[in-house]
């Protein structure tokens, strides 16, 4: 019924939580899933230029249906000012912003199949799995309704104009590096055994993440399994922020001196030589 | 295991930029606008903002950081024209007070075009318009003074076609350096001009004080640009404090790298300008001003790539 589950090339140790039913025994164990990340801390300091993290998991129990994975690694939440550009006269100008209260600053979708082969509209766009389902805070003055069959569809003053404002946030932190999918992100190195490569660009911002591991059987997601990834400021990175944000002025001042210094040291050594 | 991905060395992390940028690059971009500022009596923002944002550094942290590039550029021009004795200490600080108050307008204006999701425009409207007009029309003076020495002809003198309202205001102090017994509301006035753009567009504004300098107030032509240099020093070190108490959008390690090559381009941009005729920098420079604030307007005019466009301010 399930493949012998070999032990892991590499930590996480993995527990093996049921033991193998001899023979065909009408007890029905529900699938499960296990994952561990390699690296949940990552450390942002004057060298950072992005990380890469690698995600290895299990499947157990998978009885005789093909299973799928899909790993969600969700950034923390910030607000989103869009424009819309309009021509106007010939010249082209920034409409009023719409604010998205609240919207994932790094989102990546890693599968083992592409999401439409996986589940249904419905079912992704209740758990915000994937791109074209990431929950997004619609502007002031919403109502939610029930569209094309899906329930909670949100409509707000932007009327119908809401999806397309939507796809734009989607699209443009697309292009950022900011939101990826990756419908092949997900390998079974081994039967059972999963890996996935999460890659964080520098752009990304700090705090924590939250990294989701689906496990999809019949359309329906049977287990999932929730980690988190720290990311933050070490060292000089974290000192110069920390100043920055708390002593504004002061480091204000330390800027305009620092730089005055830097033309005097140059102007005299000039001078001399 | 490794869970940084294998970093050139040469890239460095921005704190307040938050992004991971190559350093000799920005070293070589201080350097060669420090050069053009020693050379023409500029700040050069006009030209580094735009490059910045290019290489992927958000505007308002690009607009702030580049003006304490400047205060370091500045301070070494200033100090080599002073020994010179080539700056009118007098004029420059009633400009710089102008230039102070400026600061003030402009950030608290920035922060609220920001809001409005306005300031890409306006700085783009500002780049075209100020840019290309001054550009053009210190283009076309200075090529019909070459064109006129080539021939042969005279330098026309004008020396009394000063506007005549410049004697017509109270408050007049005597400028021994610079010449000139004129109303102080004037280089006050041009120095609260400049102090607005340097919060805008991130420009010291010496493309506007040195033309207006030269043709409007009439100054000695040899204290022009160091007096112009000492106005721009004192308002984008105002610029800078308060951006970075008001908007915390100033990053220290990015105006290091731009300053270290902005102060050694400034001191042989300082040298080389005594090399060159003053009509052939005027004319270089009218150009290089006209192109940019082209370049920047033209977006105006494009269809944008996308219809749709992330506002800063958002934190996203």
């Amino acid at each position: 019924m399930i493949p012998p589950v070999p032990p892991p090339p590499d930590p996480p140790a993995l527990i093996q939580d049921a033991v193998q039913p001899p023979g065909p025994i009408v007890e029905v164990q529900t699938p499960t899933i296990s994952a561990a990340l390699t690296n949940s801390e990552i450390e942002v300091d004057s060298s950072y230029a992005g990380a890469a993290l690698v995600l290895y998991g299990a499947v157990f129990n998978p009885g005789t249906d093909p299973v799928d994975v899909v790993v969600v690694v969700r950034g923390p939440e910030r607000p989103v000012r869009l424009v819309r550009k309009v021509q106007v006269a010939g010249l082209w100008l920034n409409s009023r912003p719409v604010v998205f209260e609240g919207a994932p600053a790094f989102y990546v979708m890693a599968s083992t199949r592409p999401l439409s082969e996986i589940a249904g509209f419905g079912v992704l766009r209740r758990m915000g799995v994937g791109l074209d389902h990431i929950r997004i805070d619609a502007p002031e003055e919403e109502r939610t309704v029930n569209l094309y069959g899906v329930r909670d569809v949100v409509i707000s003053r932007l009327g119908e104009d809401y999806l397309e404002w939507r796809r734009a946030v989607i699209r443009l932190k697309e292009r950022d590096g900011l939101y990826r999918a990756d419908p092949e992100g997900v390998r079974f190195v081994d039967p059972g055994l999963f890996r996935a490569e999460i890659v964080l660009p520098p752009e990304a911002p700090t705090g924590e993440y939250q990294a989701e591991v689906w496990l999809f059987q019949d359309g329906r997601a049977v287990a999932v399994r929730r980690n988190t990834i720290q990311v933050r400021r070490v060292g000089i990175e974290r000192w110069l922020h920390n100043f920055a944000f708390f002593q504004p002025w002061l480091y204000g001042l330390v800027s305009v001196l620092l730089a005055a210094l830097t033309g005097w040291a140059a102007s005299r050594w000039f001078r001399r030589t | 295991m490794a869970a940084t991905v294998s970093a050139r060395t040469v890239d460095v992390y921005l704190p307040i930029a938050e992004v991971s940028v190559n350093a000799p690059l920005l070293l070589a971009l201080g350097g060669l606008v420090g050069f053009i500022s020693g050379l023409f009596g500029i700040g050069g923002g006009f030209l580094m903002a735009p490059v910045l944002v290019f290489m992927g550094i958000p505007p308002a942290v690009a607009v702030a950081s580049q003006a304490n590039h400047v205060v370091a550029s500045s301070t070494s021009s200033v100090l080599t024209y002073s020994r010179a004795g080539s700056v009118d200490y007098r004029m420059g600080a009633i400009m710089a007070v102008g230039g102070a108050l400026g600061a003030l307008v402009g950030v608290e204006l920035f922060r609220i075009l920001r809001l409005l999701g306005q300031a890409d425009l306006v700085v783009a409207v500002s780049y075209l318009l100020l840019l290309g007009s001054i550009g053009a029309l210190t283009l076309r003076e200075s090529l019909s003074t070459i064109l006129q020495r080539r021939r042969g002809e005279p330098a026309r003198r004008e020396p009394a076609r000063r506007p005549l309202w410049l004697y017509g205001l109270p408050f007049r102090m005597r400028f021994p350096r610079s010449g000139l017994y004129i109303s102080a509301i004037p280089p006050l006035a041009l120095g609260v001009f400049a102090g607005i753009l340097s919060a805008i567009m991130g420009v010291g504004g010496g493309f506007i004080l040195v033309p207006a300098m030269v043709y409007v107030l009439r100054m000695r032509a040899a204290v022009v640009v160091g007096t112009s240099l000492f106005q721009i020093l004192i308002t984008t070190a105002v610029t800078t404090v308060l951006q970075a108490g008001r908007n915390q959008t100033v990053d220290i390690v990015l105006s290091t790298l731009l300053m270290i090559g902005g102060v050694l381009g400034a001191q042989y941009g300082a040298r080389m300008s005594a090399r060159f005729r003053a009509d052939e920098m005027r004319a270089a420079l009218g150009l290089l001003i006209l192109l940019v604030g082209l370049q920047m307007g033209l977006s105006l005019f494009l269809r944008p790539d996308d219809p749709f466009a992330l506002a800063p301010g958002g934190g996203g």
